[in-house]
């Protein structure tokens, strides 16, 4: 029971601040929505600049298409060439497509204009993208220009997206935006739990009290806890009530990942905690820590592309399990044997981090 | 000047004091720029392919082919499946288990119908859990059928398409990912530094002196901040000079403009730490706002992961508030197009505008506080 009080007070201590409350409760959750927003968005309008050099109507109704299609914002229609290079280094368009006329003169009828595409390497990422679509349009057109003609395709592709028909990425991006959010929280908040105590000397009057070791220990790790499930069900809310995601899985499993997720985290904040000698020292660890956890998630990224010098840095981190499992639970609906292994090697890893730091608590407090 | 100039000893002596802290600061960014410039690419590669074959036949051996050539796929063929299941069954549950990422099923009148004239259908099912491998795995597969088509029908060189990339010929991502993550750390090392200078003063109560001190208000939130413009200017050439060497990122454009943005850049955030320090009660406070602040915001409304073209009026005003947006199309466009002074004229100004009206902001709520205080 005397564990109570030290929860009780560090409880207290973390809410007794108004401003406390808002960063919290508040503040995550307009992040989850503004940011769940922003990773909802499918990539349309695309800068991009169109240079037709053939006079064809074939190249007349591609650039047609290309100015009517949401996918790009065209910023200027040209029939001479121009100063490519200038152009991106304006920045006024990400990509660049050019239609010429073609060469193939034995073809008659079929004689379509050549297409060349220039991208922006800086923003790959984008210009890449641009570049898919232009593609898809112009062989969209062309295909259905040679059927007209009387030309039948012997093949078509019947394609079936699983899990995720319309291809939302807020299905996945939303939960997964929680789960960062409640990283950084719990992971900041422990991190200058002991510390804290360390700098202002009231730790000597947390070990001249009756209370263990493992009790102080505990008594700081739980409240924050507790305010990190209370976090992750209210962002959990907002995303199904903003986003209308429907949850296919056991909410019971997320829960229990996310409570093993919330102690990794935890006892790996307390190791920090324990091993710095001022709050300035903590916070610049866990924001280290925070980042790299964030990054290499596979949030954003595939973890496959890690190259294997840092693909252990990728396995022992807990929130690459937290982001699996819920893809698992949220998308694909699948029951717990498709996420046993995530679930086991993530306590794995919490056994691990709590007993380092459980460990070196103790060393810490004996001294 | 001269009274400036005390504050400015003091907060600088108050650094030194802890050199183990500093050398943490140092250390901790190159790590960062080491890890995740070589972990972070958006890259598809292995799109792990199961493909049922049940024609058999020479064409549907010559479409798998066209599948298993491309570096881009890694292609199995199964044949039975596992136990009593059918083989859709056994790669349903492959795709369920995320083993593979598609599967491709070719009836058994593939050939026969081609031979014949006639339309055949091939089977693609595709995971979507992660909505854009999705979509750049339905476009590649649609590439890979036109081409098997195209040769089929003879069309092969009816449909020319060439791309070229300017300024990254090899698509190294490394040219994008990394102004992102130089941005993302240069704006939160320096927000995180300044964020503690005044919030420590008001939990240890040294902040009396400060108060009761013949300083002005907007004096010591000067002080407070250059002293960090050192600092914090020396991590961003140590971090640009590591991104430089380490990923041999070619510059091209003016050193002095880098140098010059940089500097503008980290006063910004350096300003908006303190703002956050003089408006907290106490560090943790001001260390978790500016944490909340910073992080996400820098990576996902910057530009960094996701092209900000596409947002909405309403989010992309967003994004014009995140101080990370505007030096990451700074640096991008330096890096390697070589672009000029002029080109950025705007992004200087805003991020110019940015730091007076943060510390303008601070320097009213610390006077505040004082006469609140006294």
């Amino acid at each position: 029971m005397r564990i109570f009080y030290l929860f009780k007070k560090e409880l207290i201590e973390i809410l007794r601040q108004k401003e406390m409350l808002v960063l919290i409760f508040v503040a995550p959750i307009l992040q989850t929505i503004v940011l769940g927003y922003v990773v909802t968005t499918d990539v349309k309008n695309i800068p991009v600049q169109v240079v037709n050099l053939s006079q064809t109507q074939d190249a007349y109704r591609i650039v047609n298409r290309i100015n009517h299609s949401s996918l790009f914002d065209v910023k200027k229609i040209s029939h001479i060439p121009e100063d490519y290079i200038s152009i991106f280094k304006k920045g006024t368009a990400k990509a660049i497509i050019i239609l010429r006329d073609g060469f193939n003169e034995g073809r008659r009828n079929l004689n379509y204009p050549e297409v060349q595409i220039l991208m922006d390497g800086i923003d790959a990422n984008t210009s890449g993208i641009a570049a898919g679509y232009f593609n898809g349009i112009v062989r969209h057109y062309i295909m259905t220009d040679i059927q007209k003609k009387g030309i039948e395709f012997p093949l078509k592709n019947k394609t079936v997206i699983r899990f995720n028909p319309n291809l939302e990425s807020i299905n996945y991006m939303g939960p997964g935006i929680v789960a960062l959010l409640l990283t950084i929280i719990s992971m900041f908040f422990t991190s200058i739990a002991i510390v804290r105590e360390k700098e202002q000397q009231t730790m000597d009057t947390l070990l001249i009290s009756r209370l263990t070791p493992i009790e102080i220990y505990t008594g700081k790790a739980l409240p924050m806890a507790l305010l990190g499930l209370i976090e992750m069900g209210i962002g959990i809310l907002v995303v199904v009530l903003v986003f209308g995601i429907f949850i296919r899985g056991n909410l019971g499993y997320l829960l229990l990942a996310a409570a093993i997720f919330l102690f990794a985290n935890l006892s790996y904040a307390l190791l920090i905690s324990t091993l710095c000698t001022s709050q300035q020292q903590a916070l610049f660890f866990s924001w280290f820590s925070m980042v790299l956890f964030l990054l290499l998630s596979g949030l954003f990224t595939p973890v496959e592309n890690i190259p294997s010098a840092f693909r252990w840095l990728a396995d022992i981190n807990p929130l690459r399990y937290l982001i699996r499992i819920i893809r698992e639970i949220f998308l694909k609906g699948n029951d717990i044997t498709y996420f046993i292994n995530d679930l086991l090697i993530m306590s794995g890893i919490t056994v691990v981090i709590l007993s380092l730091s459980l460990f070196n608590f103790k060393r810490m407090v004996s001294k | 000047m001269k009274r400036i100039k005390a504050v400015v000893l003091k907060e600088a002596f108050h650094i030194l004091r802890d050199p183990k802290s500093l050398a943490i600061l140092f250390l901790l960014p190159v790590v960062m720029i080491l890890v995740l410039g070589y972990s972070l690419s958006f890259d598809l590669k292995n799109i792990e392919t199961v493909v049922i074959d049940y024609s058999q036949s020479e064409l549907s051996r010559s479409l798998i082919q066209k599948f298993s050539h491309n570096q881009t796929y890694s292609v199995t063929q199964m044949v039975k499946g596992e136990g009593s299941q059918s083989p859709e069954e056994t790669a349903e549950e492959m795709l369920k288990s995320g083993e593979i990422k598609q599967f491709i099923i070719i009836p058994q009148d593939f050939s026969s119908r081609i031979k014949k004239g006639l339309i055949s259908h091939i089977g693609v099912v595709i995971d979507g859990s992660d909505s854009n491998i999705a979509n750049i795995v339905h476009q590649y597969n649609e590439m890979l059928t036109f081409g098997f088509i195209s040769e089929l029908r003879d069309l092969k060189d009816i449909f020319q398409i060439s791309t070229k990339l300017y300024f990254n010929p090899e698509n190294k991502s490394v040219f994008y990912i990394i102004p992102g993550l130089v941005a993302v750390i240069m704006i939160m090392i320096s927000a995180l530094l300044t964020s503690l200078s005044v919030s420590r003063e008001k939990e240890t109560g040294s902040i009396e002196l400060l108060f009761i001190s013949p300083l002005q208000s907007h004096e010591i939130v000067l002080g407070k901040t250059v002293p960090y413009v050192f600092i914090a200017l020396i991590e961003g050439a140590l971090i640009l000079a590591f991104a430089r060497v380490m990923f041999r990122i070619p510059f091209r454009g003016n050193l002095w403009i880098l140098l010059v943005f940089s500097l503008v850049y980290i006063v910004t955030g350096l300003s908006l730490g303190i703002t956050i320090s003089t408006m907290a009660s106490s560090q943790k406070v001001a260390m978790m706002a500016t944490l909340l602040i910073t992080l996400l915001p820098s990576i996902l409304l910057s530009g960094f992961i996701f092209p900000l073209d596409s947002l909405s009026p309403i989010l992309r005003a967003f994004s014009y508030i995140v101080p990370a947006t505007y030096f990451l199309e700074v640096i991008r466009g330096l890096i390697l197009k070589g672009a000029g002074w002029k080109h950025f004229a705007s992004q200087g100004l805003i991020l110019i505008g940015f730091s007076v009206l943060f510390l303008v902001i601070a320097s009213v709520k610390f006077s505040q506080q004082r006469k609140a205080g006294k």
